[in-house]
């Protein structure tokens, strides 16, 4: 087949330097996210193990919310799908999109929308209720879970934290962040990372322009992380 | 194994009748396969009194096999309640990824594929990123939109990093800041693209930033000549792509003498667009698909709507496989008042307004036969002092082109731009 020889064709270049590079902006000023080859293989095992506590394997179907951009923080949650056995499609983060993450949802045995915002939960209109009716998890940036409340939904957190990503367990109190990778700070309710891997991206207090609260201790699901709560939305989406 | 000119020269190169031969092997081997698996497919078949049996040639299978329409699917879908139009040849859950078409010209039709590491619609993008000349180590400018997927996988494929930052609507003036330090070689641009690198050049200076660049391709819609020239005066040699039915992408290769359609991706026939027989090359023909490596969804024989001039005659480039030219889509022409036309004559017409360069427009058409011109005209706010003298510049270059006065709906282009969808703007529209 086509892939089996592009594929061979492939793997006789040298592979690159690192899988890619992502960008946030921190007041303004953007701030570039290389990621490695070795960062990108333990994002998409701990990304795996997060769709797994949420029931995700075969039989699921998966809706991932999130634009190109974003790929280098939804990529491994893509790839976790996949490795999973679970299907997934891809719902644009435009509001003129938001009729596809509709249709999705409509036509296909959904059973999580990850990565729900809120110009999606916005354009779906009065779809949104028949949305939340029929798919059981939904996986929500900060700024759609109010909305998503109102719809019916308990929605579950998903987080852009700079260059990290952090997801709630269903016992949803607090998004955990991968310890093994990240360390979050928070000073006057601002946070603040560091890199706590190996990584090709490498900070140490780099302010976020993210206000949140921070929790320790260990969790329902038996993780003893770090958690985070976004107070007031994800100031640089 | 790729060498300095093709990502897989012996495949890309492969003769004809070889060609032919691998076609002939992948279409019987998928004829027996859709007619026990694809419900669609067997209805249609069953119509057409044809059996797998029945097909023991790549002639038999062009001669006999009935096409399947966009319509079809849809009427399947909506008489079955089968989300995938009789076209899913195996559990959903066997499906790795599930994305859709568009939906510009309608309802979008899902389609699936089962993958490993690489996507298939990428893996095969590869052999055009390395022949527009992207080579390990380079950065790529990873834009687009994402509902087809992972496009950064032909990047990877290449060896090159693609560089993800935000080219989606309103993000290429961050995207500049990013080509500015990575120097990129290559990036993907649509027709929205080109409506914010327009208003990005009066403040910047684009032959500068695009210094680094192979290439750039451009897909969604046809390129205007505006634009093309514009990026040509940037420096950016344009590689103009499309998509065989949803299949497989086709993409211009260094001679821009039509684009490559991937022959052992992809079994691509033109057939007379009011008819099924096959026009000879390089008479217009509608393009015609079948799937030849998705075991998922595969099209067989699938009427695009799509309307294309082919050759089979290989390229100046050295590549043996088809290459076609799209024209426009099926049922574009629009008769209003006696007088045909077709949506490029307007797209020309706005390009020589400055205020309405960008061409950003729909037809509002309820039916092909109209006897009122309505165009909804997209302008620049920043550059328009005078929305009613601009109005009665827009009608007379349209009058010119068309031969009917338009009725005119103008709007400032953000407005008109969030009307898109799939990264395009659907340029006939009902209302």
């Amino acid at each position: 087949m086509t892939v089996a020889s592009t594929k061979a064709a492939a793997a006789t270049l040298p592979r690159p330097r690192i899988w890619g590079i992502g960008r946030y902006d921190v007041a303004g000023q953007p701030v570039y996210v290389e990621v490695g080859w070795d960062d990108w293989r333990r994002d998409v095992a701990w990304a795996r193990a997060m769709l797994a506590d949420h029931g995700v394997g075969p039989g699921s179907g998966l809706v991932i919310v999130g634009g190109m951009a974003e790929s280098p923080w939804f990529d491994p949650f893509e790839t976790a799908a996949r490795e999973l056995g679970a299907p997934y499609s891809i719902g644009e983060i435009y509001a003129f999109e938001a009729f596809r993450t509709g249709m999705y949802a409509r036509r296909l045995p959904i059973t999580m929308i990850f990565g729900l915002d809120r110009t999606v939960a916005e354009g779906l209109g009065d779809e949104l209720a028949e949305v939340v009716a029929r798919v059981p998890v939904i996986v929500a940036r900060p700024d759609a879970a109010g909305l998503l409340t109102e719809a019916g939904a308990q929605p579950v957190i998903v987080a852009r934290v700079g260059p990290a990503i952090a997801v709630e367990c269903p016992h949803r109190c607090g998004a955990h962040l991968n310890g093994a990778e990240w360390t979050l700070a928070e000073r006057g309710g601002e946070l603040f990372i560091s890199t706590a891997g190996p990584r090709a991206h490498q900070v140490r207090q780099a302010a976020l322009g993210l206000r949140g609260a921070l929790a320790d201790g260990p969790c329902g699901c038996g993780r003893t992380g770090q958690r985070v709560t976004i107070s007031e939305g994800e100031m640089n989406p | 194994m790729p060498d300095d000119r093709f990502f897989e020269p012996e495949i890309e190169t492969m003769p004809r009748a070889s060609l032919a031969a691998l076609q002939e092997e992948r279409i019987l081997e998928l004829v027996p396969y859709v007619y026990e698996r694809s419900t669609l497919v067997r209805r249609k078949w069953e119509e057409a009194r044809i059996k797998p049996g029945d097909i023991n040639s790549l002639a038999d299978f062009t001669e006999r096999v009935p096409f399947i329409t966009k319509d079809d699917i849809r009427r399947f879908r909506d008489e079955t309640g089968d989300p995938f139009g009789g076209l899913l040849c195996t559990r959903y859950a066997d499906a790795t990824t599930v994305f859709s078409t568009s939906g510009t010209t309608g309802d979008a039709t899902l389609y699936g594929h089962a993958w490993g590491r690489w996507h298939p619609f990428w893996a095969a993008t590869a052999r055009d990123l390395w022949e527009i000349g992207v080579r390990p180590g380079d950065y790529v400018l990873g834009s687009g939109f994402k509902m087809r997927g992972p496009l950064y996988h032909a990047d990877q494929m290449c060896g090159a990093i693609p560089l993800l930052v935000n080219t989606g609507i309103g993000g290429w003036a961050t995207a500049l800041d990013a080509i500015r330090r990575y120097r990129p070689v290559y990036a993907q641009l649509t027709g929205l693209a080109m409506a914010e690198l327009d208003h990005l050049s009066r403040t910047n200076d684009m032959q500068e930033l695009f210094s680094s660049f192979k290439g750039a391709a451009f897909a969604g819609e046809p390129l205007g000549a505006r634009a093309r020239a514009q990026l040509e005066s940037w420096g950016v040699e344009v590689y103009v792509w499309t998509s065989t039915g949803d299949v497989t992408g086709a993409f211009e290769c260094g001679q821009h003498d039509g684009c490559h359609a991937w022959e052992d991706c992809v079994l691509l026939e033109a057939v007379d667009p009011a008819g099924s027989a096959q026009v000879a090359d390089g008479e217009l023909g509608e393009l015609v698909a079948t799937s030849l490596d998705n075991l998922v969804t595969p099209m067989v024989r699938f009427r695009s709507d799509d309307i294309i001039r082919m050759t089979r005659e290989p390229c100046g480039c050295g590549r043996t496989h088809a290459r076609f030219w799209p024209v426009g889509r099926k049922g574009d022409e629009t008769i209003v008042a006696g007088n045909s036309f077709v949506p490029m004559d307007i797209w020309r017409a706005l390009e020589q307004v400055p205020q309405t360069a960008t061409a950003l427009f729909q037809l509002v058409r309820p039916a092909r036969e109209i006897d009122e011109l309505r165009v909804r005209v997209g302008y620049d706010p920043d550059t328009t002092t005078s929305v009613p003298e601009l109005r009665d510049r827009v009608s007379e270059v349209i009058t010119a082109a068309v031969g009917v006065p338009p009725v005119l709906e103008l709007l400032p282009e953000p407005e008109l731009l969030a009307r898109g969808r799939g990264g395009k703007l659907p340029r006939v529209v009902k209302s």
